[in-house]
């Protein structure tokens, strides 16, 4: 009686998702929901309802409640035993002494990232998988050194992730020397590796991809990395030790595709070791001490499709060489002291998706070089000295789906250039000067799923634009003009998951009646209003809830959590708490 | 109930649970194996054997059919699992992709 085997070895969408979201929500509070819930293994099992269960899903939900009950699951076909470990994981019942249930089960996969309580007592079952273990998350885990010695017998081991691992210095290293197998490995924040651990590194021939991001200690190590011919993403983030002299042993690494050194000690003389890494897609250069003379090397990077020169302190002198860089889809040149005179040379890059030029002194006129860039689809304008006659040359970049325009001079008649941009869905108007006059212009914009007028002043009357708009999944108001009438014509916006409706200080428990329909919500932030504990009530109905800040109204912690407990099953983070 | 209407399925022991040909199709691996024609012996007698599965499972599974009717039909009952038949109820539950 063998299983069908299904596996999900590629966590990294997910990653770029959680990104996404994390982006997001910036704005809304607390971030702690997001990290918890997406630390959990991909795939779970739970009754939907209405929808009949499995007669093997409705076993691993029993197994799942008693799971003291039983002595070992390894009889079971082992992508079923996966499935009972994924499911006690996801539901925190799995503890050290339950974990011994799956002795010698041949499980693939132990994704403990971030399971609280996880410590070397755990990593005798773990290693007894042997062979069939291929995947291994123990990120933020007390798993010491000696712990990882266990990991000798698991050879086939491919991926292993011991992100924020406090207890794992350079001796841990020599544990998980011999295993060859390994393709991804992953060291964030550890402030105890040096370059005499790294080491290892050189017999460790089939690694794909070494995340290094946070190591303070690792100056001098990447030599070691020289002959991992194999090696197609390296991520040294943060690692502020690293230095030029680093640079050089990355030059014979053939198939390296992205290379992440932001804010690093790496200058113009370091990025010279890299133009012979003709594979080399993405370079983060964010934060380093780079000039435009770099750009002479990065021409040689015939791949070169992504590039994030983010606060490099760049000016206009020598960004002609920009011109050069045909091929970038994605350029980061956001909180550089350019001008117009550089994005002059940019005219030419019409394969740009995505141009990001935060805060740069940018004018109206710089933009008429963008004018072409028919596959632009995502443009970052905020705090530059952009207006209204600017928004002209945009008018026909019909790929166009994010712009945001926060903190610049484009005002209500301006918005009027944007409404042929049919692709639209993400808007950022967060600017003072927008007021309702400028919504009448974006009724047309029916694609937006996002709008962020966090600091303009919207009234009740601008709400009867946004009516329109109804595949908004995510609305900012905060410039405190609303009242509940305008939330009433917010309450239509029937696609809604995220709500800010915060320093709209005249809003009333009204507000939460009118929006308790909108059961699409995830997060919902009106704070700093007249709610009190008596509108509570009409949050019952918002089962998706996950996130709900009240701060600074009359509402108590023990109120929510009252809510939270009968009502409100998915509510995992709220303020006041 | 017409012969048609109903299978045959034999448990390990030999012991015969005669059921509604609508609740043995709830499992894909019989429903392949009733309505494949010709290539299975079982779509013509109406009769098949599990000779891994004990008569104790092979009547949880039958009432777990039955339930699973009932379910679909609007009537959501908790279905009871007895913690000491659990692991191997799994294994004929994945064999017969139910």
């Amino acid at each position: 009686m063998g299983g069908a085997c299904s596996r999900n070895q590629d966590r990294g969408n997910e990653d770029n998702s959680r990104r996404v979201l994390l982006r997001r929500f910036s704005k809304s509070g607390s971030l702690r929901w997001w990290a918890s819930s997406f630390s959990c293994p991909s795939v779970d099992i739970q009754l939907r309802k209405g929808e009949c269960p499995s007669l093997l899903e409705l076993c691993i939900l029993k197994i799942n409640q008693d799971i003291d009950k039983y002595g070992t699951v390894s009889m079971l076909p082992r992508d079923i035993s996966q499935q009972i470990f994924n499911k006690l994981v996801f539901s925190q019942r799995l503890t050290d002494v339950s974990l011994e249930v799956f002795r010698d089960c041949a499980l693939q996969d132990f994704y403990l990232g971030e399971y609280l309580g996880v410590n070397d007592a755990w990593m005798d079952v773990i290693s007894s998988q042997g062979s069939s273990l291929l995947s291994l998350d123990l990120s933020g885990s007390d798993v010491t050194d000696f712990g990882l010695t266990y990991l000798k017998d698991c050879e086939n081991l491919m991926s292993l992730n011991l992100n924020y691992c406090d207890h794992i210095s350079d001796h841990g290293l020599e544990g998980i020397s011999g295993l060859s197998s390994l393709t991804t490995l992953s060291f964030k924040r550890n402030d105890s590796i040096s370059a005499q651990g790294m080491s290892t590194f050189s017999g460790l021939v089939n690694l794909a991809k070494l995340d290094l991001e946070r190591c303070p200690g690792i100056h001098g190590g990447l030599v070691h990395l020289q002959g991992l011919t194999k090696l197609e993403s390296l991520n040294l983030k943060w690692c502020n030790c690293v230095t030029d002299g680093d640079m050089k042993p990355l030059s014979e690494l053939a198939s390296l595709k992205s290379l992440e050194i932001s804010c690093s000690k790496v200058t113009d003389f370091g990025i010279s070791f890299l133009k012979g890494l003709q594979k080399l897609a993405l370079l983060n250069l964010e934060g380093c001490l780079v000039t435009a003379a770099c750009l002479d090397y990065l021409t040689e990077l015939s791949a070169l499709s992504t590039l994030n020169l983010n606060r490099c302190n760049l000016s206009d002198v020598g960004c002609e060489k920009f011109a050069r860089l045909e091929n970038l889809k994605v350029l980061n040149l956001g909180f550089n002291d350019i001008t117009d005179a550089c994005l002059a040379h940019l005219k030419g890059l019409t394969k740009l998706e995505s141009l990001n030029l935060d805060s740069c002194r940018i004018r109206d006129e710089g933009l008429i070089n963008l004018a072409g860039h028919r596959k632009l689809n995502c443009l970052e304008l905020s705090d530059t000295e952009v207006g209204n006659n600017g928004l002209h040359h945009l008018s026909g970049l019909s790929s166009l789906e994010r712009i945001n325009l926060s903190f610049t001079v484009v005002s209500d008649s301006g918005l009027r250039k944007l409404c042929g941009l049919s692709s639209l869905k993400s808007l950022n108007l967060d600017a003072h000067q927008i007021t309702d006059a400028g919504l009448a212009n974006l009724t047309s914009l029916t694609g937006l799923t996002e709008l962020d007028l966090f600091g303009a002043r919207i009234t009740d009357f601008g709400t009867d634009y946004l009516k329109k708009l109804k595949n908004l999944t995510s609305l900012e108001i905060c410039g405190g003009g609303l009242t509940d009438a305008g939330v009433k014509n917010i309450k239509e916006l029937s696609s809604l998951m995220c709500l800010n409706l915060s320093q709209n200080c005249n809003l009333t428990d009204k507000t939460l009646e009118f929006i308790s329909g909108l059961s699409g919500l995830i997060s919902l932030n009106v704070s700093n209003s007249r709610i009190t504990n008596a509108g509570l009530q009409h949050l019952k109905t918002l089962k998706n809830l996950r996130s709900l800040t009240l701060e600074s109204c009359k509402v108590t912690a023990n109120d929510i959590k009252k809510l939270q407990s009968t009502y409100l099953p998915n509510l995992v983070s709220f303020r006041p708490e | 109930m017409k012969k048609e209407d109903t299978v045959k399925l034999i448990s390990a022991e030999g012991f015969e649970f005669v059921i509604d040909k609508e609740a043995a199709m709830v499992s894909q691996t019989i429903h392949n194996m009733l309505t494949s024609p010709g290539s299975f012996a079982e779509s013509q007698h109406g009769e098949v054997t599990f000779p891994e599965i004990s008569t104790t499972i092979l009547e949880k599974i039958c009432q777990y059919f039955y339930w699973h009717l009932q379910f679909a039909s609007g009537k959501e009952t908790e279905f009871p699992i007895e913690p000491e038949l659990t692991l191997e109820l799994m294994m004929a539950a994945n064999y017969l992709h139910t």
